[in-house]
């Protein structure tokens, strides 16, 4: 096993502009001896290793070369300069739909699609169950291809790439269609490739989704790498950096710098009233974020402070100094988030930090905490928060008039099949 | 438990993995997209002309590589055209039929008062020789087309999904001779049935003729094929070629006898014009195919002699064995120039598209 699955030395890509046709011909023509192009540098001096098991996110704005560089390494366009190497299968999903014939069924298209990734009919027809299985398009996998919403493409796209069992899946920005609930299982196919030492690229716009797949993040700015390292430090740098690109274009006349711009410097969990950080907790700890900011001109950017705690991909509990009215004064301080006897059980959290502007609207920096916090919880509950709840024995309670509120015994009950919405709308088997 | 479902099943054996597709990259070029070797760096160094020669002749080795994507992607395209139609797979023997019957009906029904001079059996004479001669061309012509677009048509998939894009134009030619077979066959068997109900269209094939076909089919798509890959490759870097190519097919069609006998200029006062026939590899292919189509006792033309008599010469002068040594020299010359060109081209083909 090399100590690698990916290795980018110096890459850099240039693409031709040609002004016009005629000027592609002289060129041709002189045997590049007369030069008709200008260039364009998309990506240059590119350096990275990700090690089997290890994941390497991208971003950067658009234009950055996040997608050059993911075209170079599943080889479909070559590198200019530098050199990279690979280590095993490399499957690439880089856009949603490719390669798939829109007249022909889903089933038709695992086949077509396979071929072309180089597996024999024979064995992407032992596959075929498998994708099938995993893509969950029920019926649909013998309806035509074009009948596909674009989430129904991302499914049968990222199930025919994962059965190919990549040693290297380069994935360019799709997972954005697809449902929560495919999304979870995506990740949880990324986690599992990556638990048996393959390796993900990754490349997205939305940095929780980098965050949450990749141990390493790169940040190209204007196709040269900006930051690279731990995925939280350079998604807080990239974000920290967006932020005062905003600033800059956002007010035309007076353009502010960033460094008059507000920022969060630092933010830690402590228990609550001590000095003692702390990122494992059981429930009922009663725990402080302290967040530590700067806002040099608070005249300007009036500012405030929230907390958000996620779980998996959906936020649990978020707050806010606007949201509570609590106003944050002078141009540098903490602000501290008290929570006191915490409800939640069992379980990671990720906690961020955001930097809201005076209206609570836009949102200036995003901070993510590095560590997680970890609860445990000892005694014996399900779900992710600890309800209060106490339990009573009334008998004495009369069974109410009218309709029951519960779905059992409602078994040919005509005149209430008109309510399904409401309530119970959600309770559907 | 979707953890241990990919780890059950059976790996591929080694030759369905992708990376065995391609085997020379120690030398670290994009010659061969869309394969790794375990480790080997790839570098931004062209291609070199070694690398270049040795992939050229490792086509056959690609083509069996990929057999599985050359014959679905063929087949896929057939079934594009037919599926959902009424007739469905009736189609392409339909239209070769309907084709025949049109060409037999005009040119020998209606216009048979002009190749009067011809001996009873051979009354049919222009329309089959037109039919087998439009049938060969055909095939070409419209392979041409198809592969100037094949790589621009899909640059979707070239700039996506890495996968050996010379086997875009060979789908074309590969589908343009598979249609020119079905007609083949609906000749032949027309040839072979009519007798049956006592109606005598043409004598049919001999079957030592027919096993040319064997010989003829690889040649002209080897020759196809490397025409098309030429054209496909500069239609990337200019995109004028497309109309110069549909104009240019239309010119090089009437070039080749397909309406015409070549002995109206061999042996008519037009023999200072012999050099087109000379020059044009077509004239060869479709000479042979129809040598093997038509190949029953030597079928006559009518022509002006130098003195302006009308004689009747025998349409084949030279053994076809001559005829097919040429072509296949054109089909080599044609293989080797424009593969390389494609070769050496295809690295920016996704930058271009």
């Amino acid at each position: 096993m090399p100590d690698f699955n990916v290795q980018v030395e110096g890459l850099g890509k240039c693409y031709r502009i040609y002004s016009g046709p005629m000027r592609r011909i002289v060129e041709g023509a002189s045997f590049g001896r007369i030069l008709g192009h200008r260039p364009f540098w998309a990506l240059r001096d590119v350096n990275f290793t990700v090690k089997p098991g290890g994941s390497m996110g991208l971003c950067g704005a658009n234009g950055a070369g996040k997608s050059t560089l993911l075209k170079v390494l599943a080889g479909t366009t070559h590198a200019s300069e530098g050199r990279y190497r690979v280590h095993g299968r490399v499957s690439s999903l880089l856009e949603l739909g490719t390669g798939f014939h829109m007249d022909f069924t889903g089933r038709d298209n695992i086949v077509s699609n396979g071929i072309m990734m180089g597996f024999s009919r024979r064995a992407i027809a032992a596959k075929s169950d498998e994708i099938i299985d995993f893509a969950e398009l029920g019926d649909y996998i013998d309806e035509p291809v074009r009948t596909y919403s674009s989430g129904m493409g991302l499914r049968l796209a990222f199930s025919v790439a994962m059965a190919v069992d990549p040693d290297v899946m380069i994935i360019d920005e799709v997972f954005a269609v697809g449902d929560m609930y495919f999304q979870k299982k995506c990740v949880d196919k990324v986690y599992e490739l990556k638990k048996r030492n393959k390796t993900l690229l990754f490349c997205s716009h939305s940095l929780y989704d980098v965050r949450q797949l990749c141990d390493e993040a790169l940040w190209l700015r204007d196709g040269k790498t900006a930051a690279i390292g731990h995925t939280v430090d350079v998604t807080n740098d990239y974000s920290s950096y967006q932020r005062g690109h905003i600033d800059e274009h956002a007010d035309g006349q007076v353009p502010r710098t960033t460094g008059r711009a507000p920022v969060v410097v630092d933010a830690r969990i402590y228990r609550a009233g001590t000095d003692e950080e702390v990122y494992q907790a059981t429930t009922g700890d009663s725990l402080e974020v302290r967040v530590w900011w700067k806002n040099p001109d608070p005249e300007q950017t009036p500012i405030h402070i929230g907390i958000g705690l996620f779980h998996d991909s959906s936020i649990l509990a978020g707050m806010t100094t606007q949201f509570d009215s609590f106003a944050i004064r002078g141009d540098e301080g903490c602000t501290v988030g008290v929570l006191p006897e915490i409800d939640i059980l069992s379980g990671n959290f990720l906690i961020a930090i955001y930097l809201l502007d005076g209206e609570g609207v836009h949102q200036y920096q995003q901070y993510l905490l590095r560590e997680p916090l970890q609860v445990r919880f000892h005694e014996r509950a399900e779900g992710l928060i600890h309800m209060r709840h106490r339990w009573e024995d009334r008998s004495d309670l009369e069974l109410p008039a009218g309709l029951p509120r519960i779905r059992e015994g409602r078994h040919g009950d005509v005149s209430s099949s008109g309510d399904e919405t409401g309530e119970t709308g959600g309770w559907t088997a | 438990m979707p953890t241990s479902s990919t780890e059950e099943l059976p790996t591929p054996p080694d030759t369905d993995r992708p990376e065995e597709r391609s085997s020379a990259k120690e030398r670290g070029t994009i010659l061969d997209v869309g394969s790794h070797e375990v480790g080997g760096w790839v570098t931004a160094a062209p291609p070199k002309f070694l690398d270049v020669v040795q992939h050229v002749f490792g086509f056959p080795r690609l083509l069996l590589r990929n057999r599985d994507l050359i014959g679905a992607s063929v087949s896929r395209e057939l079934r594009v055209r037919f599926t959902g139609t009424l007739l469905g797979w009736f189609w392409p023997l339909l239209i070769p039929l309907l084709f025949f019957a049109i060409y037999y009906f005009i040119f020998t029904k209606l216009l048979s008062i002009k190749f009067g001079e011809l001996p009873e059996d051979q009354k049919a004479a222009m329309g089959v020789y037109m039919f087998v001669g439009v049938l060969a061309w055909s095939a070409f012509g419209e392979s041409l087309t198809r592969c100037t677009g094949s790589i621009v048509d899909n640059g979707n998939l070239i700039k996506k999904v890495a996968f050996p894009s010379e086997l875009l134009p060979l789908n074309a030619v590969l589908v343009n001779m598979v249609t020119m077979i079905f007609g083949m066959v609906v000749f032949v068997a027309t040839t072979f049935i009519t007798p049956l109900f006592g109606l005598v269209v043409w004598e049919p094939p001999s079957p030592t003729a027919l096993l040319w076909c064997l010989v003829l089919l690889p040649i002209q798509a080897l020759f196809t094929y490397g025409v098309g890959v030429t054209l496909a490759t500069l239609q990337v870097y200019l995109r004028d070629t497309i109309h110069v190519v549909s104009v240019g097919v239309t010119v090089w069609m009437f070039a080749t006898p397909v309406f015409w006998a070549p002995q109206i200029i061999r042996d008519g006062n037009l023999g200072g014009f012999s050099w087109i026939l000379d020059i044009n590899p077509l004239y060869h292919l479709v000479y042979a195919w129809r040598w093997v189509l038509m190949s029953q006792e030597p079928a006559f033309v009518s022509v002006v002699n130098p003195e302006g008599v009308l004689e009747v010469r025998p349409m084949y002068a030279t053994p076809i064995v001559e005829n097919v040594a040429i072509f296949a020299g054109w089909a080599l010359a044609a293989f080797f120039v424009g593969y390389t060109f494609f070769l050496l081209a295809r690295r920016r083909f996704a930058d271009e598209i």
